[in-house]
């Protein structure tokens, strides 16, 4: 038998190096704590240039001439905040677009009230997101805008473009749930179980601290433990620790999904995925993949826990455009965006991507109801790439 | 003797006054009626003359009390009365003792379902308490108390005491589920301190202890990441977390139905209300932007 090698004296003088490094810590955290700490966020200015009910469209100030002649408009999810992208100054995509020359508009859904549990995908995407894309294409005397969406933005971006190609010129998905037959994402399988009914029925629109603790525990180990461990190891760093508060702010600043919109997308999309069968209906109309002609980047995390690869690389399979770009980033759902190592690989790539396609076509088609996405599909060299940043 | 022995306390002599007397009073006061009409108050007179019908009714149920109350009087109707009386502690006996048997009876099937419950919880493996002891208690309380709320209310605050109830019953499952499903996020915990005291062992046998605390951290927050992965993609996880949804959702329901009935006495709009108003709010809103873009188009 041996001896087992059981470093204890090694092991105590390092607690003890430990315990000192606590102590000194806790005082310079409590310094940084009650110093004035910078954790605004949604900086870059803009102005609100649209409003209907609580939708607003924000239009940001140009920081830079514009080298686009066609403005894009990003649609964030009804889940969170579109403020995601703008977190802090150096370290914002709003920012890296707007020096990339686009000219850039944002939807604010605004925070839900019970009034709003009866909107649904149709109110959202034929109603609101119709009548922000008429008004943009109407300022600027275009008629089509580039569309990007984010996540269950992308969702409606993509429905949106199926039932409209008429008014959209190129189409930006990023970590854009499509394909909802995939066990790989908890959410897909917990949601698969939900009785979705019961929970609208009862509380209107699905209240955002339900969504919250759902997502927390979808890793309570690192979000609800390893995060906070982390935090208090680094609170003594005020750079750290406004980063993190940051963070804090955008991620507990959760309005409620309205009570239809969650019903619909849950139904149609985590059960019966619908979309990709070309079998979901919204406002009355059957949305059509096939009818979405217009050039496509589609863009997802490859760490994505919360909308999986899976969810998102069938997308060019089934649309009708011939010029479709799959990129898929070594990062997750949020880091695409936060993180300034794939902020200077995604924003730039976007705009890239957008300024190749900024043409106008030779002659202007009269306004009306043209063959969809005809001109920037027809222009086009049809192309199929996918990228895979590994 | 024998009249004693009929009527030993003189029952029969004190009813038969009784009743000529109730008959002279009926007979009296039929005799009385007549005679005040005789002697009407001329204001008076039109309402007689108006309504000939009410006095002939009054007339005959004076009648028919003075005539009942004569046969009543017969000897034979008294000691058929009297008999009746004799029969009445051994009726309301009777009765007592029915109520009581089913008193009885309804302590004995609270008895039997209680005793039952351990019938219940037999099946369940109790070596494994730790494991199964809250799913094991949503099961007794479903299958043993809860139909003690479902029992039918009656009379004019049954709708109250049935909502009040149901907040009772749909309280009592989420707690149970809750739980439940509180168990459930607590075993990896467990398994992951198993698991981390295993690998402790095994690195202290293999004299390759870490002496850095950071290591031992990571290596439970991996194992404990790990064990919940593994846990949330279970068949049991998954039902458990829709069924805590839905008793969450039904004991709100069941709340605020309860809440809203006593809303309806204070001078506030319910919530069903406001949800109502809203809904025509935006059915309006819908079809005045329908129009409104059909008339820009």
């Amino acid at each position: 038998m041996t001896q087992a090698k059981i470093p204890v004296d090694l092991i105590l003088s390092k607690l003890a190096e430990e315990a000192e490094k606590v102590q000194s810590r806790a005082g310079k955290a409590s310094e940084v704590l009650l110093e004035d700490l910078d954790t605004a966020i949604a900086q870059t200015p803009y102005e609100v240039v649209y409003q209907e009910d609580r939708v607003k469209l924000k239009h940001y100030l140009p920081r830079t001439k514009s080298r686009y002649k066609t403005p894009l408009l990003v649609t964030y999810a009804l889940i969170n905040r579109e403020t995601m992208l703008d977190l802090q100054p150096g370290r914002s995509v709003v920012e890296r677009f707007l020096d990339s020359g686009i000219d850039l508009y944002m939807i604010d859904w605004g925070y839900p009230t019970r009034k709003d549990r009866f909107l649904g995908f149709d109110d959202h995407i034929n109603g609101y997101m119709d009548n922000i894309i008429d008004f943009i294409r109407e300022r600027h005397k275009v008629e089509k805008v580039n569309l990007m969406g984010i996540c269950m933005g992308g969702t409606f971006s993509v429905i949106y473009s199926a039932l409209h190609p008429e008014k959209i010129k190129n189409l930006v998905t990023t970590v854009t749930p499509t394909n909802f037959d995939t066990k790989k994402g908890l959410l897909h399988v917990w949601m698969e179980n939900i009785d979705v009914d019961r929970v609208v029925d009862t509380f209107g629109n699905l209240p955002a601290d339900m969504m919250n603790l759902g997502f927390l525990l979808l890793n309570p180990a690192r979000l609800m433990i390893d995060k906070y461990v982390g935090f208090m190891e680094h609170n003594d760093n005020k750079q750290f620790v406004e980063n993190f508060v940051r963070m804090e702010k955008w991620i507990f600043d959760s309005p409620d999904l309205p009570g239809e919109v969650f019903r619909q997308f849950i139904k149609d999309c985590y059960q019966g995925n619908k979309l990709l069968k070309n079998q979901m209906e919204v406002g009355g109309q059957l949305v059509n993949l096939k009818k979405l002609t217009m050039p496509l980047l589609n863009i997802y995390g490859k760490f994505d826990h919360l909308v999986p690869p899976e969810a998102c690389d069938q997308l060019v399979n089934h649309v009708g455009s011939k010029d479709t770009e799959d990129i898929c980033l070594d990062t997750g759902h949020i880091g695409i965006y936060v993180s300034s190592k794939y902020q200077k690989e995604f924003a730039p790539k976007i705009a890239g991507w957008l300024k190749d396609r900024d043409h106008i076509p030779p002659k202007r088609a009269p306004r009306k109801k043209t063959a969809v996405g005809k001109t920037a599909a027809a222009a086009k060299k049809p192309r199929r790439t996918k990228i895979s940043n590994k | 003797m024998n009249e004693k022995k009929e009527d030993p306390s003189g029952m029969t002599s004190m009813v038969d006054t009784w009743l000529k007397s109730l008959s002279d009073l009926f007979g009296n006061m039929t005799a009385q009626q007549n005679t005040t009409q005789g002697q009407q108050q001329p204001w008076t007179m039109a309402s007689q003359g108006a309504n000939p019908k009410a006095q002939a009714t009054m007339d005959a149920a004076f009648q028919n009390w003075q005539s009942m109350a004569n046969a009543m009087a017969a000897p034979e109707s008294i000691s058929a009365l009297l008999k009746g009386s004799g029969a009445m502690p051994e009726m309301l006996l009777k009765l007592s003792q029915n109520s009581l048997n089913g008193f009885g009876e309804m302590q004995q099937s609270i008895i039997d379902r209680l005793s039952r419950m351990g019938a219940t919880a037999e099946a369940y493996e109790f070596q494994d308490i730790d494991e199964n002891i809250f799913s094991t208690w949503t099961d007794i309380y479903e299958k043993e108390f809860q139909q003690f709320f479902q029992i039918p209310q009656l009379g004019l605050m049954r709708t109250y005491q049935e909502k009040a109830n149901q907040v009772a019953d749909k309280y009592n499952l989420l707690q149970s589920t809750l739980a439940e499903f509180l168990n459930l996020l607590g075993l990896p915990f467990n398994q992951t301190m198993q698991a981390m005291q295993e690998k402790v062992g095994e690195m202290a046998e293999e004299g390759t202890l870490p002496d850095d605390s950071k290591v031992y951290y990571n290596m439970w927050v991996k194992v404990l990441e790990g064990r919940f992965m593994t846990l949330f993609q279970t068949p049991e996880y998954v039902e458990t977390l829709a069924r805590t949804i839905n008793t969450l959702a039904d004991f709100s329901a069941a709340r605020d139905s309860a809440l809203e009935d006593l809303l309806g006495s204070l001078p506030v709009a319910k919530r069903s209300d406001m949800d109502d108003m809203a809904r025509e709010l935006y059915e309006l809103k819908k079809r005045f932007r329908i129009l409104e873009k059909k008339l820009k188009e």
